[in-house]
């Protein structure tokens, strides 16, 4: 049936509202365990459908196989460490600093809503149907509207829902606008019919741009990222963490959706603007990155020259075991950074990168995280973040970009600089006097952990690349052949 | 398990203890360091016998080879389906300098011996930097290469701006960025030539089989040359090295001047001019010309300085530009000369540096105008300064001589593809940098030592303790042996150089 996992999200969702609901506000703290298990569950069930192999369902309106089964696993992964990373601010464990509005309520609906925007991601990847793949994209896509602004009375929250909401709307319309010249374009809303028929033209071009503007919206490509940092910095840390990974994995899905089952025949044809775009992209983020002072808008920009590093895997159609692997490691690695962050500030108040001076004096083995954290986002061997970008790269030479790989390279130092700045507090600028240590609760010593096991692990191992690797062939030919 | 990878495990795992020490004992945590990097010393004077065995065993003609021979080899699967393999080996070249390598991190824990200051990063951060090196030389692989690589430059950043002096956090960071602007030369030029191979693979000596285009070879060189060269001084891209080295603490700088750059000479050696002889003959004049300005400039800026790091750092330059002229000279005597310059001079400036640490500790100061007449109170370093300084500007009894003599010899015989006059003309101007190396090594050793003592404080100094004797002597004998008996050095490494040079 291959639906599994999906519907245990879906029901762990209803449960967590039930309890909401019925229960005595004391006992509203179950939904957390209850919530963890939920997402555990449905990720093992994704892990044992992966090992079963492929398989449909609803006459082929949803499909999974090894891509769907990875996408999902991150999106599960980036789920799981946001319910452990906002465990604290619902439990009311944090600095009360005067001027700063940091408390989240409603557990169980928090709970629901992050839910059902991963149920919308899941479903993103496994269908065929370009309605479907509409549907669903608005799924991953308005429940963070929410989200964002789930602070009331905090103005930046309002503020950066409202953004957000208003930019999300009008980028979801251009898509529309886009799919809809696709439909009119191939004659059909199966994507498969659709790649077959199409061919390369003008309002194909106009299509691929009105689409490209739309995911450009969710990954956070420049010029379509206006929103990214203000909406980073006013939305609740956690919630934060959340959309820089899953939301961009969302964004990622839809464009394996369309860029390889719809527009396969067509991709060559405009590598050279997606190359330019990539480039734009990552000096863009990576220089403004460079003069911030507040972490959250600093972690934004970062995310956003991410985002250009990731899509030069579309330059070459080999490029999609290189895309989904990387997205596997940015979705752990930056939520080791985001941890430690949320760590932080709950725990001091603090979000300005030079109170972190002195960390490593206080607390060793988080400021020992948070550096690993920050060199493979950084691309330093022999993290993860460094094996993922060498592969895309690579994809990016083997399209002859030579050009790009050396953008995307000397990038990458710039990128160190800013990452080093953190360090810099961390290790080498005297601390807040005598500190003591910070303790850090548990769910945020086992997100990190987690985090951080996974983050080393995925750069040495090289089952998973491989997995992934023998898992994207279909989806390469799909594109090759065309 | 091939016996190369302890090289890197022994290392690893002896930072690892060193983490493990318990908080109030930062005594303990030297004896770990010197007991961890004092097997690693043995091991590579032990494999570097064996290895001489192996090559004598294997017989056969090296004067036909055009691919390196490795010993001791060792192949597991990494990432298949790139072809990437943790594939490790060594050659005489290799061999050299994980010996070099080894004496260097040995001797560089005994000049540390009184860092109390977080020593426990101190000595972690030290034996991950020395794990990178090891890792560079004993990989065939070319990914395995530029991982360890990396991994070597970045534990220089934390180690400059934490334990070292001055500006070190301009220096820290200068030198990181620098260095991780030519790692993506390197980069863009690795990636440009595994997929030109089309082959699936990243193992050097197979890559090397491949015939790249002209046009390729001619744009990729000048990368992955310059890529390195920024780590090897090259002039223009030399500037974080004065810096880093006044800036880096006593260890660090011993390690950074005479290991990590000869990385850049290895790096030009192994990947640019092993893989692309052609484009090497194109471009192999125009950088010739740059290391001659680097030798020259580095001797003359090196008069100028007053700071005795900032001095020796010069002096660095100017020496690490004889190693990349040698290899621009593109024959097997200019190779073979700058193999030997690199361990000459790794040992030499990793004698010089220690010592600067030990004199600063006394005197608390590095000004040379400010020092005079220490020799009285402290015969034991000034006299191994003195033999330093001598080896550097290349007195015969001293392995400067060695290296620098071949080196030259290499760049007068020239080749057929640059331009004879102009090799010739840098070969002399390169040559009468001897002469200014002679003028600021004596005159700032006599300021320091000799003379009437400048300040009363001085008469309090206490000379070497037992380990700087040790870490001083180790390196002195070194100097002395190769200097006097080349062959032990030379026996080594003609071998493997053999398979390059074959190859112009």
């Amino acid at each position: 049936m291959y639906i599994q996992p999906e519907i245990i999200v879906v029901v762990t969702a209803f449960a967590v509202l039930g309890m909401e609901m019925f229960l005595p506000p004391r006992h509203r703290v179950l939904e957390t365990p209850v919530c963890l298990l939920g997402l555990s569950t449905a990720l093992a069930a994704v892990v044992y459908l992966m090992i079963q192999g492929d398989g449909q369902f609803l006459d082929g309106q949803f499909l999974f196989d090894g891509v769907a089964g990875w996408f999902k696993v991150s999106f599960l992964l980036a789920g799981l460490l946001t319910v452990l990373l906002s465990a604290d601010l619902l439990n009311g464990r944090f600095k009360i600093v005067a001027g700063q509005e940091r408390v989240l309520i409603h557990r169980g609906e928090f709970y629901t809503v992050v839910l059902f925007n991963l149920v919308g991601s899941m479903f993103l990847i496994s269908a065929t149907n370009l309605i479907n793949l509409y549907v669903c994209l608005e799924l991953a896509t308005i429940p963070l509207f929410a989200l964002v602004a789930w602070r009331r009375n905090d103005p930046l929250s309002c503020e950066a829902g409202l953004k957000y909401i208003i930019l999300g709307a009008t980028s979801s319309a251009v898509v529309l606008f886009g799919l809809g010249l696709l439909y009119g374009l191939s004659g059909s809303v199966d994507l498969f019919t659709m790649g077959d028929n199409l061919i390369f033209g003008p309002a194909t071009k106009l299509a691929i741009a009105m689409v490209v503007v739309g995911v450009g919206f969710k990954l956070t490509l420049v010029p379509f990222h206006m929103w990214a940092a203000d909406v980073y910095r006013g939305a609740p840390l956690p919630v934060a963490a959340y959309l820089s990974v899953a939301s961009k994995a969302a964004g990622l899905a839809f464009m394996f959706q369309l860029f390889y089952r719809v527009l396969g025949n067509v991709l060559l044809d405009v590598s050279m603007a997606l190359a330019v775009l990539a480039a734009v992209t990552m000096t863009l983020g990576n220089l403004v990155a460079v003069v911030q002072t507040n972490v959250k808008r600093f972690m934004a920009f970062s995310a956003i020259s991410q985002a250009g590093y990731l899509i030069m895997g579309f330059l070459a159609p080999s490029g999609a075991p290189s895309m989904v692997y990387y997205m596997l490691v940015y979705v752990v690695t930056n939520m080791v950074v985001f941890g430690v962050l949320v760590f932080y500030l709950n725990e001091t108040g603090r979000e300005e990168i030079e109170d972190y001076r002195g960390l490593a004096g206080t607390n060793p083995w988080i400021a020992l995280v948070m550096m690993l954290g920050l060199f493979s986002l950084a691309g330093i061997p022999p993290l993860s973040g460094f094996v993922g970008k060498f592969f895309l790269f690579s994809v990016a030479s083997k399209a002859g970009f030579h050009w790009l790989v050396a953008v995307a390279a000397v990038n990458s130092t710039i990128s160190l600089y800013y990452y080093l700045r953190i360090v810099r507090q961390m290790y080498i600028e005297p601390g807040f006097g005598d500190d003591p240590p910070i303790r850090a609760s548990a769910s945020i010593v086992t997100a990190l952990a987690v985090s951080t096991v996974l983050m080393v692990v995925l750069g040495i191992v090289p089952f998973f690349y491989e997995t992934i690797y023998e898992q994207t062939r279909d989806w390469i030919a799909v594109a090759e052949v065309r | 398990m091939s016996w190369l990878s302890l090289l890197i495990l022994i290392p690893f795992a002896t930072a690892l203890a060193v983490v493990a020490t318990p908080d109030s004992k930062w005594y303990v945590r030297r004896w770990v360091a010197l007991f961890g990097t004092g097997v690693v010393l043995a091991l590579s004077l032990v494999m570097s016998l064996s290895y001489m065995q192996a090559v004598q065993q294997r017989g056969g003609d090296a004067s036909v080879l055009t691919i390196s021979q490795m010993e001791f080899e060792q192949s597991i699967p990494w990432f298949k389906s790139m072809g990437i393999e943790y594939h490790v080996g060594v050659d005489g070249i290799a061999m050299a300098m994980i010996v070099l390598t080894a004496i260097i991190i040995f001797t560089g824990v005994l000049a540390s011996w009184e860092v109390k200051d977080r020593s426990r990063e101190f000595y972690a951060f030290l034996l991950v930097l020395v794990t990178g090196v090891f890792g560079v030389f004993i990989s065939v692989d070319l990914f395995l290469f530029f991982l360890f690589y990396e991994v070597a430059v970045l534990p220089m950043y934390l180690l400059i701006g934490v334990w070292g002096t001055g500006r070190k956090e301009y220096s820290a960071m200068k030198l990181t960025l620098m260095l991780m602007v030519g790692s993506a030369l390197v980069l863009v030029g690795m990636l440009a030539l595994y997929h030109a191979a089309g082959s699936q693979t990243f193992d050097l000596n197979k890559l090397a089989m491949v015939d790249y285009s002209r046009d390729l070879q001619q744009w990729v060189f000048p990368c992955v040359f310059v890529g390195f060269g920024v780590l090897g001084a090259l002039f223009p891209f030399h500037t974080w090295s004065p810096d880093g080295h006044a800036s880096a603490p006593t260890a660090v700088s011993m390690l950074h001047a005479g290991v990590l750059m000869k990385l850049g000479g290895y790096g030009v050696l192994r990947v640019a001019v092993y893989l692309m002889p052609e484009g090497a003959k194109q471009w192999a004049l125009f950088f010739l010309v740059l290391t001659t300005i680097n030798i020259v400039y580095g001797a003359y800026a090196a008069v100028r300085q007053t700071d005795l790091k900032y001095f020796t750092a010069y002096s660095s330059v100017s020496h690490c530009g004889f190693v990349l002229f040698g290899l621009c000279s593109l024959n097997l005597m200019g190779f073979k000369g700058a193999v030997i310059q690199m361990f000459s001079h790794g040992i030499m400036t990793g004698l010089f540096f220690g010592l600067i640490g030990m004199v600063y500790g006394r005197s608390k100061t590095r000004d040379l105008t400010k020092m005079g007449g220490l020799s009285k109170r402290i015969p034991w370093l000034a006299t191994s300064f003195y033999i330093a300084g001598l080896a550097s500007l290349g007195l015969p009894g001293l392995s400067g001589f060695v290296a620098e003599s071949t080196v030259f010899l290499g760049g007068f015989f020239g080749n057929r593809w640059g331009d004879a006059t102009t090799m010739r003309i840098c070969t002399l101007l390169a040559t009468s940098s001897i002469v200014v190396t002679a003028v600021y090594v004596l005159r700032g050793l006599s300021r320091v030592f000799q003379g009437p003592m400048t300040k009363s404080e001085f008469n309090q100094m206490q000379d070497a303790t037992i380990p700087e004797k040790l870490c001083t002597g180790i390196l002195v004998a070194t100097l002395a042996i190769v200097g006097m008996y080349p062959p032990v050095l030379i026996d080594l490494i003609e071998h493997a150089i053999l398979p390059i040079a074959n190859r112009f």
